[in-house]
This record gives C-alpha cells, structure tokens and sequence, in this order.
C-alpha cells in the first residue's frame, strides 16, 4: 500500500523544507486561573434552593413550627399534664380577638330549661349574653342560649385558653405543641434509624453485588412481606407504647425504602470510571463506598428523608388512630387527632387545630423535599 | 511469545462475560486468547474498532476483572492469579490506568486535590501539607496551575480533566501506564496537547505506556509498536513502520485505508477497503494462529493464508 509517493506530488509541494512542518504550538501548556470562586456541590445546590420560593416559604414554615414546638409548651403558663376538671371542654379564648367575637369563649346551649337562666347556681353572673331561640317543648319553655361559657364553668377572669381545652380540662395549646415536639421527635429519630440501616445494609449489598446482594436482597423482602400492623402491634405489647417501641415498629420496615434506593444507586456508580480508577489506585473497599459512591447518593437520600419525615409523622398519627400511640399523658399530634375525633360534633375546635398543623407539616415537608430534589439535581449543576 | 525482555508479557489471555443461567446463558467472548507482551520503555498500542474488547483486555490486566483464563507477567511476576492483598499491592504500585470518559473517570464530589492526591493517601501519606505539595507539583507537570488543586471537575474542560487523570495516574510513580482512549473523546487540537504531554512524561519518567485507541492514525503517530485487534482477538502485532509498511491480515488493511491523508491530492485517490470475515477467510479446514513472518511481526492466520499474504 502506498503512503505518500513523493514523485506523484505537484512541482509546489514537492520541495518543501521541513520547515514548513515544525508545531506552531510550541510553547509549553500552561492553564490560566480562573477568575471565578471555586463552588462545592453543596453550596451550589443552596444557591439553586434559596431562589426557589415554595422551598423558602415552606422551609420557613418547618422552622416556624419546630421552634413554636420547642417554645409554646414552656410559655403558656399551662402544663400539658395539668388537669382541671372544672375546666374541660372549654372553647377557644384569646386576649384581643375575643372583643372581634372570634375566639371568645362563647358557646351556644342548646335546649336548655328557661327558668333556670335566672338561678345564678347554673347560670353564674354575667354569664347568660344572648338568648338566640325561645320556645316551647311539651309546655315547657325552653332556650337556646349563647353563654360565656368561661364564666359558665366558673373560670378565673384571666383564664385563657387559645386552643381551648380537653375533656380533662388541659389546654389544649400546650398539648398541642408538646405533641408537635413529640410526633417530631419520633419522626426524626425513625427517619434517622432506617436512614443508618438502611444507608449500611444497601451499600454492603449494591457495592458487592452476586450472591450477597441477592441474599440481603432478599432478607429485606420477607420482612417487607410481613404484615405492617400486627408487627407494629405485638411490637407495642412487648416494649409497651413508649417513643422507643414506637420508633423501632417505625424502623422495623421502614429502612427497607432506604436500602433499595442505596442498593440502586450503589449499582448505578459502582461501575463509574471514577470508582473503577480509584480502584486501580488500590483504594480500600470501605474507603470506596464511604469516600467515593455515598456522596454521589446523598442527593437522592437527602430527598428520601424529607420525604420519609411527613411520612413518619402520618404513621405515628395512624397509629395513636388505632390507640396504638404513645403512652398518656404524653400527647401527640396523633393522640390529639384520635382525642379530638371523639367529641368532633360537639367541640370540633379539639380536631380542627392538630389537623390544620398536621396537614401544614405534610404539605411543607412534601414541598421542601421537591424543591430539595431539584436543587439536588446534579444535572443542574453550576445553573443559576 | 516467552520472553523476559518484556516488562509485561500476556499469554493466551481470555475474559469472557456471561448473563443470564440455565437457558437463557449467554457467553461474549470480550477478549479471546490474546497474546502479547510490552519492552520497558516502549508504547504499544493497541487499535480496533469499538466494542472489540480493547477497554476488556486494558481492564483484564490490571484486574478490574478476573481474567476467564490466561497468564498475565509482569516483570516476570504472575499477576493473573488468585488476588489476595500482596498482588493487589504489587498491581496498584506498578501499573496505573488513565480513563477514556474525561468526565466520567472524575469523582464529581471531589476537589482536584483530593482526587489527586488519593493515590498518595492510600500509600499511607499522612500530612496535609505533604500531600498537597506533591499534588501541586503533579499538577505543574501536567500543565495545570496550583489554584486548580481546590477546583471540582465540572469547571474543566475535557483535555484539562483528561490531564488532571494523567496527574492522578503518574503521581504514583508507576512503571506501566495503561491509557485507555485518552484522547477519543477530545477535539482534534487538544488530542495533540495530551498526547505531547503523555511522551513528554514517558520520556521524562521512563514510562512504559500500553496506548489503546480505535484510531490508527493516533497511534501511528505515538507507538512503537502496534496490536490489531478484531472481535476479541489480536490479528496482527508489528513495529508500527511495519505494520504501515507492510500490513498483511485484511482487517489492518481495512484500518489502514479508512485514515485520511493530509495530502490532498492523494487522499482524493485513497481507496477505502473493507474488511468481511466471512469472505475473506476460509477457516472450515485449517485453524488459524499466530505466526511470526518477519522478526518482530506476527499475523493471525491460517497455513494457507499466510502463505497468499507473505508473497
Ligand atoms: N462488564 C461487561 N459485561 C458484559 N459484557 C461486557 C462487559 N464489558 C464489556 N462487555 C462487552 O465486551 C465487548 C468489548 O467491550 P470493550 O469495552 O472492551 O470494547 P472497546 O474495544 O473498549 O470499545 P470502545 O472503543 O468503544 O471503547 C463488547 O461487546 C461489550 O459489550
Ligand atoms: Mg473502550
């Protein structure tokens, strides 16, 4: 086969001096610094978040809550263990609004005997402010009255319940950031078990693969066979219903989530160049899963939990539900829930407040973890 | 091929990857009885078209895969054997890789130092400060400047990672150096830089290099000596001149003529010619094997064929 035939070439190349064919780059490479500021992965992925609104207005909602949680118990001037028999069931009352006629402690009697309006043993001073019906039931007659119903039961003038009050007469604002400290508590700390097992039982089992990943694999689904509730259940009858028994039923099928997603992840990078250079280099295998796969997971992870949060607390409250919850007097959000929804028609007040914090953590937590997924995203990396 | 002049010689190397069980098996054949071996000091290189078990063989020989069968030396010393922590010393110390995916064979989440600065750690260096020095000074070697050693990868363009990989592979001072398609995945000009950059350092380190690429020209421009391999197999090893010179299985020849020429006026007269197996073999009667025609060039062929070839 014939390269170059130097007699076949044109008069014009055929003499070139060999000159002509030196590099033009000669000079040694060299790299300019940057001009900009070196961005690690995390501040990158903060940047992304902090200019997305619903990620701010719910992550300020999370941090609004925790800190009322960690807060309000200690300020009420109320225990969430004090009982007052005398007091149970009041309704909302709260300094400034209770003149705008909302959250004054007033409630509506209902067919009551008109004459004893005027027996001031059952109907203290002042109590009686508006008769709204009178008629007449089998010749007697009878009202609907609007009572304050503080002084009513004989409350103190400056007795404030915001929340109101349970059937054992315990402010209900207390409990119900008290129970907020605890739903989180045993949230966090569920979420923060399955993460370490199952963070550890993935990796062990995506990184080696073969036999062993097919045998964790599936040890993880005959648990995850077994029937939810009645583990939880006869979990709660051995360690009875304190937050540790509650957080190990918690664990006992929640970190097999975790594991596959590690497991998965670990099968996505563990053939990575990256990884396999290392290897090469005789990076030790722990070195490995801890130094060069685990950070390239954290993002998925880091959503994961976000997202398990809201989820743990939805269990625990399912569970209370079932009066499976955490031992009395302890409340919590579930507790209140499962409380309240006993007495729903006459003081839908005991519901409507635990319900409207639980579905907010729900919502933010649900939303933040979103927005945490997209700033995540390494695919955006480096975007504004 | 026995023979103690090479610092790493492969006899009859195979690396088969099998899926599936019972029925549904199914063998690939990635690297099929390949033998070859590398001299101290030297580049060879190692072409074929992608798919043909390049990347498996680079990867067979410093065990990132257990070889199916086959004997690895290196300096005399078996390193295809049972793996236990000794050889896995002995590889790591002696034999490093460079990646063909620029941006795939760095760690997103660490910082140029550290990715660098990993094969040091690992070799028990302990102070900081020590570490960092040494990066530094690699990173000069390579072109790059002292305040790229705090940089994550995404902020580099595709020849500086391709260095930065250089760095993290010569940082442990080996003796052979496997670059796998170092430059496939980067522009024309900038092929031409790294390359430049890895002769420099194997003329500087006394480096020995096993280059693989799919593109002859690139090889011809930096190998001493040349591997074609096909499907598994190696058809044809020579001195690059000869192999240029004289290339004798049709699959070389096909390589060959598929490299454009610089010069215009024979590249219009360049014919491309192209390679069937089936139509230019004939293996039903004899085997094929390989076979020394002229000193230092063997070809994969049968008694009948080389016989037509060698005219
Ligand atoms: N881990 C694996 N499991 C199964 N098959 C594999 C594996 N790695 C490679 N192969 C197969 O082995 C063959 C050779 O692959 P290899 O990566 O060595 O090719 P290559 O010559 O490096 O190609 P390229 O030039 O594209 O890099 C291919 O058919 C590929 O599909
Ligand atoms: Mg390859």
């Amino acid at each position: 086969m014939k390269w170059i035939d130097r007699n076949n070439l044109p008069e014009e190349l055929k003499n070139l001096p060999d000159s002509s064919f030196e590099s033009l780059h000669q000079e040694d490479i060299k790299d300019e610094k940057f001009q900009t500021k070196p961005v690690g992965f995390f501040r990158d992925a903060m940047i992304r978040l902090s200019k997305s609104k619903v990620s701010m207005i719910s992550v300020s909602c999370i941090v609004l809550i925790i800190i009322l949680a960690l807060l309000v118990p200690n300020i009420t001037g109320y225990s969430f263990t004090e009982q007052n028999l005398g007091n149970k069931n009041l309704p909302p009352k709260i300094q400034g609004l209770e003149k705008l006629g909302i959250a004054d402690g007033t409630r509506v009697l209902e067919n009551r005997k008109k004459d004893a309006l005027s027996d001031p043993d059952r109907y203290p001073e002042g109590s009686v402010l508006e008769i709204l019906r009178e008629f007449d039931s089998k010749g007697v007659a009878m009202v609907d009255v609007k009572v304050d119903y503080y002084k009513y039961v004989g409350a103190e003038d400056n007795r404030y319940h915001w929340f109101g009050t349970d059937y054992l007469g315990r402010d209900l604002l207390t409990r119900l950031f008290q129970g907020t400290r605890i739903s989180l508590m045993i949230a966090f700390f569920s979420v923060l078990t399955n993460c370490f097992i199952g963070v550890i039982y993935g990796a062990i089992s995506g990184y080696y693969g073969g036999k062993v990943d097919m045998i964790l694999t599936h040890v993880a689904e005959v648990l995850d066979g077994m029937p939810y509730i009645v583990v939880t259940i006869l979990f709660m009858i051995l360690f009875g219903s304190g937050m540790v028994s509650i957080v190990l039923a918690l664990t006992i099928t929640g970190w097999i989530g975790t594991s596959r997603l590690i497991r998965s992840q670990f099968y996505r990078f563990k053939g990575r160049e990256y990884v396999l250079a290392a290897r090469t280099l005789g990076v030790p295998d722990l070195t490995l899963i801890f130094r060069h796969i685990l950070p390239n997971c954290v993002g998925p992870l880091i959503t994961r939990v976000m997202i398990a949060i809201p989820g743990a607390i939805f269990s625990e409250s399912f569970l209370a539900y079932l009066g499976l919850g955490i031992k009395a007097p302890n409340p919590s959000i579930g507790v209140l829930l499962a409380d309240g929804q006993k007495v729903l028609l006459q003081y839908p007040y005991q519901t409507l407040f635990p319900a409207v914090l639980i579905s907010l953590l729900m919502i933010a937590f649900n939303l933040f973890s979103n927005g945490l997924r997209d700033a995540l995203d390494p695919t955006k990396r480096g975007e504004e | 091929m026995a023979d103690s002049q090479y610092i790493l010689e492969v006899n009859n190397l195979c690396q088969h990857f099998t899926s599936g069980h019972g029925k549904k098996k199914m063998t690939v054949k990635a690297v099929d009885d390949v033998s070859f071996g590398v001299r101290p000091a030297e580049t060879f290189g190692l072409v074929g078209e992608s798919g043909c078990g390049k990347t498996t063989t680079g990867r067979t020989i410093i065990r990132l895969y257990n070889p199916t069968s086959g004997e690895v030396l290196f300096n005399g010393r078996d390193i295809a054997s049972k793996m236990n922590g000794d050889l896995r010393r002995y590889l790591t110390d002696n034999i490093a890789m460079i990646f063909q995916d620029p941006i795939e064979s760095l760690n997103p989440k660490m910082t140029i130092e550290e990715i660098v600065g990993e094969g040091l750690k690992v070799r028990g260096m302990k102070d900081r400060a020590e570490i960092r020095q040494k990066v530094i000074e690699m990173l000069r070697k390579v072109g790059l400047v002292e305040e790229h050693a705090t940089r994550y990868p995404h902020e580099f363009s595709g020849g500086q990672r391709q260095r930065i990989g250089i760095a993290r592979a010569i940082i442990i001072n080996p003796k052979l150096i496997i670059a796998d398609e170092p430059v496939s995945a980067l522009d024309v000009s900038v092929q031409a830089q790294v390359i430049n950059l890895l002769n420099d350092l194997k003329e500087e380190m006394g480096l020995t290099i096993l280059f693989i690429a799919h593109n002859l020209s690139v090889v011809k421009y930096f190998s001493d000596r040349i591997g074609v391999m096909y499907y598994g197999h190696l058809v044809e090893v020579a001195k690059g001149d000869d192999l240029y010179r004289n290339p004798l299985h049709p699959y070389t020849k096909a390589l060959l003529s598929a490299i454009p020429e610089p010069n215009p006026l024979t590249e219009r007269s360049r014919v491309r010619v192209d390679y069937v197996p089936e139509r230019d073999h004939d293996y039903s009667k004899e085997q094929p094997s390989m076979v020394e025609v002229e000193p230092e060039h063997y070809v994969y062929c049968s008694p009948s064929e080389l016989k037509k070839w060698s005219v």
